[in-house]
């Protein structure tokens, strides 16, 4: 090695000592503070001028005198190149690497300067040559200075000056250019083990083209940040939409978030807690291609608006053609001619009581016929609609028939005087209408696109103008089907016509949407399957498909397309929930086979008895 | 031939304008929709650079951003435009949170008749934008979480030289961040034969 390391190396058993003596000082918390921040730094622990290089500590209202200092107390042509590293320095760890390094750096040397104690103290002893120049809180230490020359960035130059050390520069060593080998061999301070390299990585060196504050830096910064002095910022002369525009819509939705969230998280946990493997088996579940059983249905009406098919809790399966009704027991097997309407009219709707007892028959001129099909007789004939009702739906001895004028009219079947109320919410023909289990809820669909929540409670009193309890018009199409789901009561799906062909889904407790579905095409029925938490929709063209969807993700399970050669328009599933049947305009009424009845718990738990009784004999 | 099958691959500036103003409304909507700024429900989804993006519906944030991106787009041809920023602010007290700064750089003036060597595919800078778009949606992961209510502003940087139609632009201060409270990541950029877009954001983090 060449004579100036050698120089170094004699003077080496100094500094130790002296920074042993350091550490047995005791140590305030804002000097270890220094102390481990000191250690950061790329401190090689090597001083060449001892005596001279104190420096304090904490020194906050130091940073002020940063950038002044920069500027005018910088007389001496050799402290020049010390003050400009350390400008540089106290910048660095403010900017990063990749970006933008001078963008922010103009505005925030002061800030950090807490990190990097001291320089604004060495730099004004190395410029003055005294020592002790500033002695702050009193506390003056014997810490050895930062020295940031090491800087990798400068790593070409201090390895010139290593390879040819010049006189000048070993009088300037104490300054800045101190030998590169002498860090390599001594490490840090207080990581005797430290790898200088280590520190390299760990350190954002400073950017080598911004030294100073001078004008042609600060243009240099304009000009890495982007911002150019010639150029214009412009904003369009609107403010942005507000993100509801509707204030109503607005509160309620405010209103109706917490409650959103939970319900939200409640189903989604439920589902996957109850029916976890359902669901999840059902991912990969392959749908039946075929139907399980077809019946023919001739003069099936291809009728969007009506509601042919009602499968009654007696597993009976009550079918409109034309002018006719027909009755299937499914569990025979057999068919029967039910009724027959007055000439010149035709069923226009179909629904089977809760106890399935009586089916309830809508007519083309807006009749509703009341018949008894175990004596196969009409029980009695209630009129007074003035077009044809195209949906009917039972709630206990109410009938609630959905008119073509927009009306519902609520019947009561037990009495004379059977017209009990009157809901009016459509302008156009109200084409689905579905009770809720319990009795509390109505849903309604109109051709006029709107989905009408009624409260079934509110008042038995005629005449009394009744508003629905939520009015949604998100459809875009004429609504025929509703669905509320077995599992969740609150739940509400409804489908919209050929320009819609989504699914909505409404939390009717709060009247939020909660999720919705768009389909291939339009959507003419939905059913909820008890037995998993799963729904299927029927859809018209194209697809004329049958689909199983999960909820509340909405995965498609499974699609049978082309499930007729025409648009699929009617279902009903099975009181069991396994089976779905369907109809449409091809004349057929198929039975597809949509889900597994669980086989039952009691057969298990006997099983498991009687096992447990083997195994203890 | 083959100096054919390379000509009809060049895109001019007016597609690669297209194509970059097309990238920044959906690089809106996604950063409208993943900040919140506009309800969830009003977007929905549609199929674009390969991959499923949220696009609003709300008819009036459509016609706004229209507006913008027009003008954006005439400034783009004439390549008066610099920088592209939407700003989120606070909606209560105006302050800004982040800044979405797209850079716009052009590489090659409409008359430079010098072909590259080489088009870029259209799939090529399909995938950069692809992956810009990703990382707007991945960026919810370091973003602080805002809880306030947003509202986003967008600045458009021109050179002096651009024509500005009267009193539907306005000049605006540009909405930074304060040097000592923001924090910046740089996204990935994406170039055509004709631009360079770059993407980084800017965001308050007082932490």
């Amino acid at each position: 090695m060449s004579s100036t390391t050698r120089k170094n190396v004699s003077k080496v058993p100094k500094t130790p000592t002296r920074g042993r003596k350091d550490q047995r000082q005791p140590l305030t918390p804002s000097l270890s503070n220094a102390l481990s921040q000191l250690q950061l730094s790329n401190n090689d622990g090597h001083r060449s001028t001892s005596p001279s290089m104190q420096t304090t500590l904490g020194g906050n209202d130091a940073d002020a005198s940063i950038n002044p200092f920069l500027e005018t107390s910088v007389p001496l042509g050799q402290s020049l190149k010390t003050t400009a590293i350390f400008g540089t320095s106290s910048r660095a760890p403010g900017s990063r690497p990749g970006s933008r390094p001078g963008s922010r750096a103009g505005s925030r040397p002061g800030s950090r300067t807490g990190s990097r104690p001291g320089s604004p103290n060495k730099r004004s002893k190395s410029v003055s040559g005294a020592k002790n120049t500033v002695n702050l809180y009193g506390m003056e230490t014997k810490l050895d200075v930062i020295d940031l020359s090491e800087w990798p960035s400068n790593k070409k130059e201090k390895d010139a000056s290593s390879k040819d050390p010049t006189p000048r520069k070993r009088a300037k060593s104490q300054t800045s250019a101190r030998p590169r080998s002498t860090a390599d061999e001594y490490g840090d301070r207080y990581f005797m083990e430290r790898n200088p390299h280590a520190n390299v990585l760990s350190m954002t060196p400073p950017q080598s083209g911004s030294q100073g504050s001078s004008p042609a830096h600060m243009s240099r910064l304009a000009s890495a940040a982007n911002v150019d002095p010639n150029g214009r910022i412009l904003t369009f002369h609107q403010p942005p939409p507000a993100s509801t525009a509707d204030p109503m819509l607005a509160a309620q939705r405010t209103h109706v978030a917490p409650l959103y969230a939970n319900e939200r998280a409640g189903t989604s946990a439920s589902g996957s807690g109850t029916s976890g493997s359902s669901t999840n088996a059902a991912k990969a579940r392959r749908l039946p291609t075929q139907p399980e059983r077809v019946l023919d249905a001739p003069g099936i009406l291809d009728d969007y608006y009506l509601n042919l098919l009602s499968w009654s809790s007696r597993n009976e399966l009550a079918v409109g053609l034309e002018d006719n009704t027909y009755v299937w027991k499914a569990s025979t097997g057999a068919a029967s001619h039910l009724a027959e309407c007055p000439e010149g009219k035709w069923v226009t709707a179909l629904d089977w009581s809760a106890d399935g007892s009586f089916l309830a028959i809508g007519l083309s001129n807006g009749d509703v016929e009341l018949w008894d099909p175990e004596a196969e007789k009409k029980l009695r004939t209630m009129s007074g609609h003035q077009a044809q009702v195209g949906s009917l739906s039972w709630n206990n001895h109410i009938l609630s028939s959905g008119c073509q004028d927009g009306s519902i009219w609520h019947h009561d079947v037990r009495v004379a005087r059977h017209h009990q109320g009157t809901l009016l919410g459509h302008v156009a023909e109200v084409c689905g209408l579905k009770w809720r289990a319990d009795g509390l809820l109505l849903a309604s669909g109109g051709n006029d696109n709107v989905v009408n929540i009624w409260d079934g409670r509110t008042g038995d009193a005629d005449g009394e103008q009744r508003t629905a309890k939520w009015t949604k018009r998100n459809h875009t199409a004429a609504v025929k089907a509703l669905a509320w789901c077995p599992w969740q009561d609150s739940l509400l799906a409804t489908g919209g016509g050929t320009g819609d062909a989504t699914v909505h889904f409404w939390n009717t407790n709060t009247g939020a949407r909660t999720a919705s579905l768009t389909t291939p095409a339009q959507v003419t029925s939905i059913q909820f399957t008890p037995l998993a938490k799963e729904f299927m929709t029927t859809h018209g063209y194209p697809t004329n498909s049958v689909m199983v969807h999960s909820y509340p993700s909405l995965t498609k399970i499974g699609e049978i397309k082309d499930a007729h050669d025409s648009r699929v328009l009617y279902s009903s599933i099975s009181p069991q929930g396994d089976v779905v049947v369907t109809g449409a305009g091809d004349e057929n009424v198929k039975f597809w086979k949509l889900w597994e009845v669980p086989p039952k718990k009691p057969k298990h738990a006997a099983k498991g008895s009687t096992s447990h009784v083997l195994t203890l004999r | 031939m083959q100096q054919q099958a390379q000509k009809t691959k060049q895109i001019s500036l007016k597609g690669s304008t297209a194509i970059v103003t097309d990238f920044f409304k959906f690089a809106t909507n996604t950063i409208l929709y993943q900040r919140g700024v506009y309800p969830a429900d009003d977007f929905h989804l549609v199929k674009k650079y390969g991959q499923t993006v949220m696009l609003t519906e709300d008819a009036a944030l459509v016609n706004y951003l229209d507006k913008i991106l027009k003008q954006v787009n005439e400034w783009l041809l004439k390549g008066n435009v610099t920088q592209l920023v939407l700003v989120l602010l606070s909606k209560d007290t105006r302050t800004p949170l982040e800044r979405w700064v797209f850079d716009v750089d052009l590489v090659r003036s409409a008359d430079d008749k010098v072909l590259p060597d080489e088009a870029k595919p259209e799939a090529e800078i399909q995938k950069e934008i692809r992956h810009i778009i990703k990382q707007i949606v991945a960026s919810v992961t370091f973003l602080p979480l805002v809880y306030e209510p947003m509202v986003f502003n967008i600045l458009v940087y021109t050179k002096d030289s651009a024509e500005i139609p009267e009193k539907e632009w306005l000049d605006t201060d540009p909405m930074a961040i304060e040097a000592g409270m923001s924090q910046q990541v740089k996204l990935r950029s994406f170039s055509t034969d004709y631009h360079r877009i770059g993407a980084m954001v800017d965001y308050r983090y007082e932490g």
